[in-house]
């Protein structure tokens, strides 16, 4: 009797109450570092005014102004069509690739992953040497070919902006809507077949009322990236003259910085979001994917006929603009002295390579690229896997709330949570700029939905029997974590680091407000040189990049053995 | 490496004369040098804020390490206004980065003097360099100069069609087919903004706009943008980048407008905060020693304040051409109404 | 061999409490079936012994040991019991023979003796030289079988079967119970039992406890649930039956409207209401005409066939009594003795008129 109630005493104790304590602390550490402290003084100079008074004049400033209304009024159309664009763009691969005989489907799929990692100013820069009025290869190509005088395209305006966005952005509502479709069974849609519908009647009466939350939804999303976006607008926009959002906020930072205009800019940025974030959680409901009726029966394949060659010729045209005349173009300017010539053998040369790897910020931008991305890739792997563990385990008091926290930096677009940092940790306590500290943080924030929502569906998908058939065979709750739940879960925390280190690779929009001369990103020296116009070393490091985040993908879909784009679901900004 | 002048101009007769005086000028500097060099290479390396086009600046870097191993030179490159903007944030979260900050816009060198954050240092031999290059307090220097130019496409206009003035440009046969850099970002296009304003005012700009350039942000880019062709006329760049691109082979050609050329000449000084001070000095009587101006002079296609100095036989001489001159206090006066106005007329 | 005492246990989620106030002993070397529909907190029970969560009132001990009290839980890693899961729950990165050898590192078992145990036990189980195989490779009852033996060659005081059969299809699920009662009885560990099928809980357990709503409604031998039932709900969960709603009129009879019926009880006032459940196997059937084959001193009704269903094994009819509203089932032997419209005498003797309180 003594030994039961010794024994029965502590452990007890110790499950209850004390390990709980130390999550609760962890979490509420992180919450305030990263979001609310920034959040605050984001909220708190918006209306501050130079002598230290509660004031509305920024607002009235940035929501009077013409120039700043005009922005406005850029972002919301440029959001609302690339959107558009994106879902006229996506949904139809979607459904060709999910529910007919569409050929090369691996191939499709594999060139829809590289334009989804693929950083959108690198892709705007690519554009603007294919679709640049006189100097762009294609408009080049046209002229050579009809003798026109002026250009097929022009990237600098509105519609080019509109255009690279969406080819960018299609493959979040490509993946959003593929998986929808995969859930539908064929049975719905044999009723109607067999009432007399044709293929494309089916499709447009049956399957597409049943998609359509995930198409809203997807709609939303791909308006929630081109919302964040800085670096295609800066590319695109500025030399065409107008602004966005984004590039107006980093405007503000000339000097001297109006740090307290830029956070009255940010309020509605983040209402839009926000807002659209609600109407997509509505749309979807608590399980984050379009609930469908019918049983989820087997799915039959629609049959194209003589349509498939051209519905395939109809992706790949879609794939070239996303992936392989940028990429070729980028191939093409890493390799030649003038860009805007052939690439003979007296344009060609390797001086390009030389020049940008022997430059000492290109040098030091790598390392601290590679750092940053190393450190942010295990501390928000690890910290995501612990909050998904903690929550789909229901370990502690109030598990929804975290899960709900580590979701919601995905409401701040990049620019906005820069702007907060910078407002927070460029005074005391925490002077954290010039230090690669502010840029951890700011990555760590932003990628966190991403890393959370992976981990969220890792740890989903190992049954918690299976922890609990160990503890009760004698493994305690750490050895259990160490002999069951980690090799179980290694790939799928795998797949998590990767997400993130890509993420935080590509990262522009908030890497460019944050950065000091001395803590240089691989985007943010890209886009130095791209404001002085140093195209090959640009296209250079440009490759660089997508080798690096090739690699990593190729090294994840080989350690996981299986298709990465399937088991995503994700709701980041990029 | 010793530095010996360049001694064969005289006749041979006082070539013995000039060999000892030599060897003495040539011992001062050595012995001056060398407590300098110990220092700054326990220092390790000099931080250089700098305007300069990348390559010119990374050659200029290259060549002093060479000169002197132990001491790196980290090369930060970017557009004057960029530059200003990234110490002064700097300095607000109390970081002392830079040791050599260099931009085209004077107006910033009376800024920071004011602010008291350069330091005084009279590079060797700069006494003799002309007045247009020398702060009479001492605190900075010009580095280079260039000025601003008109320049074209020499596949796509003939010479005879090229605009031949400022206000040439305003034609509407030109819109469309204009490139211009940025003074938001750039200070030599600061200053040509102020100069034009002066020579023409505001309305100078308006109509310009009227012919929707594109907007590039550096006074390099223009030169690119030409040479590829993607517009054919640039309404503004430093010369210096045309006249590169020119020697390289490309199809550019530059004109030298009737009304003038705005003159731009770029400080260079120490700031008073330098983590690096013994080698920030060093670098700085390097780049104003006349080997590293004559370079400036012959392949960058600068101008210099060194009296030494020769140029090349197809630039015209700085004193042949109608120069534009920017006041630095007014500079910096009007920066404000510079990038506020030129963006309100071109948008961004 | 210990076995179970739960007195008051209660387990609340929410507002809801899906455990309140179950009572329930088990007795060392017994198997006894927590019956009951989904939702009913016989998972929840199981799941409260094992140690996975802590009650909110009440007490479970096994033997002398206190396991589990609010605010005090032994973890399952020291209760000494071994859990059979619905979904298995085998690793899927370790062999069957990695899978069932699991547990013996951490009950003193020597190393040079776990391989023996661990072919033993798989020998047991009739999976001898699956040893090498993944679980993936495994057939569904294949399965099963390993997470028998994991549970089993601990030789734990306690093991608990979270419906570890609900997976499997209906003939393997009947040969399975079958196994299952035969490992008990070869090992004898004290057992509780989950399941929602009420044919399950008749094969395998020695005792079977009907829970509803987080309280044991009856506990008792298969039979007794049967025969016995003492509530309307044990009464219609165990099998199929008849309930007449009816009052009491009279020592040992109830009737319902002009429907009157001699029952196997007494002491009853007069004007209670109680029901009355009657299993369809027990009543007799035979044409109104001729009642001779049919058995004396039972309860005789005269009614008209409404349908009559051919099941293989037996007959279902529907039969409508006269001058009632009742409808009985009867469950009779092949051939059909009537058919749908044919007039007919029920026998629905005295004894197999259990009569049940009519609140439940």
């Amino acid at each position: 009797m003594a030994e039961a109630s010794a024994a029965s005493l502590r452990p007890g104790r110790l499950e209850g109450l004390d390990r709980a304590a130390p999550v609760w602390l962890l979490a509420a550490a992180a919450l305030v570092m990263l979001i609310l402290l920034p959040m605050g003084w984001l909220a708190y100079i918006s209306v501050t005014g130079p002598r230290g008074g509660f004031t509305l004049a920024h607002y009235a400033r940035v929501l009077g102004d013409p120039p700043l209304q005009k922005a406005l009024w850029n972002t919301v159309v440029l959001a609302f069509w690339s959107g558009l664009v994106a879902l006229a763009i996506g949904a139809p691969m979607a459904w060709l690739s999910a529910r007919t005989d569409l050929p090369g489907r691996r191939i499709i799929q594999s060139l829809i992953m590289a334009s989804f990692v693929t950083p959108p100013f690198l892709g705007a820069f690519a554009w603007v040497m294919l679709a640049g009025p006189n100097a762009g290869y294609l408009n080049q190509l046209y002229r050579g070919l009809t003798g026109a005088e002026g250009p097929l395209l022009n990237i600098f305006s509105m519609p080019g902006l509109i255009f690279v966005v969406a080819i960018y952005t299609f493959p979040y509502v490509y993946i959003m809507i593929a998986n929808t479709l995969g859930l539908i069974a064929s049975d719905l849609e044999d009723a109607a077949a067999i009432l007399g519908a044709g293929r494309l009647q089916v499709a447009r009466t049956i399957t597409l009322p049943m998609v359509l939350p995930a198409i809203l939804s997807g709609f939303i999303l791909a308006v929630l990236q081109a919302l964040a976006l800085f670096g295609s607008p800066a590319i695109l926009a500025l030399p065409a003259g107008f602004h966005t959002v984004t590039t107006q906020m980093w405007s503000f930072f000339q000097y001297p910085p109006r740090a307290e205009l830029a956070a009255a800019f940010s309020i509605p940025l983040l209402l839009a979001t926000a807002l659209l974030l609600l109407a997509q959680k509505k749309l979807l409901g608590r399980r984050g994917y379009a609930a469908v009726g019918g049983k989820g029966g087997q799915r039959r394949i629609i049959r194209l006929g003589p349509w498939r060659l051209p519905a395939l010729a109809g992706c790949l045209a879609i794939l070239a603009c996303a992936v392989f005349l940028p990429y070729g173009i980028l191939l093409k300017t890493a390799f030649a002295r003038a860009w805007a010539q052939p690439l003979t053998t007296a344009n060609f040369t390797l001086e390009n390579w030389s020049f940008t790897f022997l430059h000492s910020a290109t040098q030091s931008a790598i390392v601290n690229t590679l750092e940053l991305g190393v450190l942010t890739a295990c501390v928000g792997a690890g910290l995501a896997t612990l909050l998904a563990y903690v929550t789909t385990r229901k370990l502690v008091l109030g598990h929804q709330v975290l899960g709900f926290l580590a979701v919601s930096p995905v409401v701040i677009p990049g620019v906005v949570l820069a702007v907060a940092l910078f407002v927070a940790y460029t005074r005391p306590p925490f002077l954290l700029y010039g230090t690669l500290w502010i840029l951890f943080i700011a990555y760590l924030t932003k990628e966190m939905p991403v890393g959370y929502s992976q981990a969220d569906a890792t740890m989903r998908g190992i049954h918690p029997e299976l922890e609990e058939a160990g503890r009760i065979l004698g493994a305690g709750r750490l050895r259990v974590l160490r002999e069951i739940t980690a090799p179980l879960a290694r790939s799928g925390i795998i797949a998590t680091w990767c997400f993130v280190f890509i993420g935080v690779i590509r990262e522009l929009s908030a890497s460019i407000i944050l950065f000091s001369p001395n803590t240089k990103v691989m985007s943010v020296v890209i886009f130095d040189l791209k404001e002085e116009g140093q195209f090959g070393a640009i296209a250079v490091l440009g490759i660089f990049m997508l080798v690096m985040t090739f690699a990593i993908v190729a090294a994840m879909q080989a350690l996981l053995g299986r298709d990465v784009m399937g088991a995503r679901s994700s709701s980041g900004s990029g | 490496m010793r530095y010996s002048p360049s001694q064969t101009r005289f006749g041979c007769r006082l070539s013995l004369v000039l060999l000892v005086s030599a060897l003495i000028v040539s011992a001062v500097p050595a012995a001056a040098a060398d407590p300098r060099l110990e220092a700054a290479r326990t220092e390790g390396k000099v931080v250089w804020y700098t305007s300069l086009a990348l390559t010119s600046s990374e050659k200029v870097a290259k060549l002093f390490e060479t000169a002197y191993p132990g001491v790196k030179v980290e090369v930060h490159r970017t557009g004057s206004q960029r530059i200003l903007q990234r110490m002064m944030q700097e300095l607000q979260a109390n970081i002392k980065n830079v040791d050599v900050v260099h931009t085209s816009d004077a107006g910033h060198y009376v800024l920071l003097k004011e602010k008291q954050l350069l330091m005084r240092y009279t590079p060797a031999g700069v006494d003799r360099f002309a007045p247009g290059f020398k702060d009479r307090d001492g605190f900075h220097y010009g580095l280079r100069a260039t000025v601003n130019v008109i320049a074209y496409n020499s596949q796509k206009i003939t010479a005879s069609e090229a605009p031949r003035t400022w206000k040439d440009l305003l034609d509407p046969k030109w819109r469309g087919r204009l490139v211009t850099a940025h003074p938001g970002y750039s200070g030599v296009i600061a200053t040509h903004v102020l100069a034009l304003v002066h020579l023409h005012g505001w309305d100078y700009f308006k109509a310009l706009a009227q012919n929707k350039p594109m907007l590039v942000q550096s006074a390099v880019d223009p030169g690119g943008i030409v040479a590829s062709g993607e517009r054919p006329v640039a309404v503004n760049g430093g010369d210096y980048t045309f006249y590169q691109l020119k020697k390289k082979g490309n199809p550019v050609e530059i004109v030298f407008p009737k009304e003038g050329v705005p003159l731009v000449v770029s400080p260079s000084a120490i700031t008073s905060f330098a983590p690096h001070p013994n080698a920030a000095r060093l670098f700085t009587d390097f780049i104003f020693s006349r080997e590293i101006q004559q370079v400036l002079a012959d392949t960058e296609g600068l101008y210099t304040g060194h009296p030494e100095v020769t140029y090349p036989a197809d630039r015209p001489k700085l004193g042949d051409l109608k120069l534009l001159q920017v006041d630095p206090a007014e500079l910096e006066k009007r920066t404000e109404e510079i990038k506020t106005r030129f963006v309100e007329f071109f948008g961004a | 061999m210990p076995g179970v005492v739960i007195t008051g246990l209660t387990k609340r989620f929410g507002d809801v409490a899906a455990v309140a106030g179950l009572d329930l002993t088990v007795r060392p070397g017994e198997l006894v079936a927590l019956l009951g529909p989904s939702g009913c907190g016989k998972t929840t029970t199981l799941r409260l012994v094992a140690g996975f969560m802590a009650p909110d009132a009440g007490e479970i001990r096994v033997g002398d040991r206190v396991l589990s009290s609010p605010g005090t839980v032994i973890p399952p890693e020291r209760r000494r019991m071994a859990m059979i899961f619905q979904s298995y729950a085998l690793w899927p990165h370790m062999t069957v023979a990695q899978n069932v050898a699991y547990g013996l590192r951490f009950g003193g078992t020597p190393r040079a003796e776990r391989d023996g145990k661990v072919d033993e036990i798989l020998r047991a189980v009739q999976l001898s030289g699956y040893g090498a195989r993944y679980p993936g490779e495994l057939s569904g009852g294949q399965q099963q079988r390993v997470a028998v033996a994991r549970a089993l060659v601990v030789e734990p005081e306690i093991l608990l079967l979270d419906e570890p059969l609900s997976n499997l299809d209906a003939s393997l699920r009947e040969e399975m119970r079958f196994e299952i009662r035969r490992l008990h009885e070869r090992f004898g560990i004290t057992t509780l039992y989950v399941t929602h099928d009420q044919a399950e809980a008749m094969v395998i357990s020695d005792r079977a406890a009907v829970i509803r709503n987080g309280r044991v409604v009856q506990i008792g031998l298969p039979q007794e649930l049967f025969e016995r039932p003492r509530t309307r709900f044990v009464a219609e969960f165990i099998g199929k039956t008849n309930l007449i709603d009816a009052v009491a009129d009279g020592a040992g009879s109830v009737a319902r409207g002009r429907l009157r019926l001699r029952v196997a009880a007494d002491g009853l006032t007069p004007g209670t209401p109680a029901v009355v459940s009657i299993r369809p196997h027990l009543i007799a059937l035979g044409p109104r005409a001729n009642t001779r084959t049919l058995p004396t001193g039972a309860n005789t009704l005269a009614g008209t066939v409404l349908r009559a269903s051919y099941l293989g094994d037996t007959v279902d009819y529907q039969i409508a009594l006269e001058e009632s509203d009742v409808v009985l089932r009867v469950a009779g032997p092949t051939p059909a003795r009537a058919h749908a419209g044919d007039p007919v005498t029920v026998a629905v003797p005295t004894e197999a008129c259990v009569l049940l309180p009519a609140d439940d």
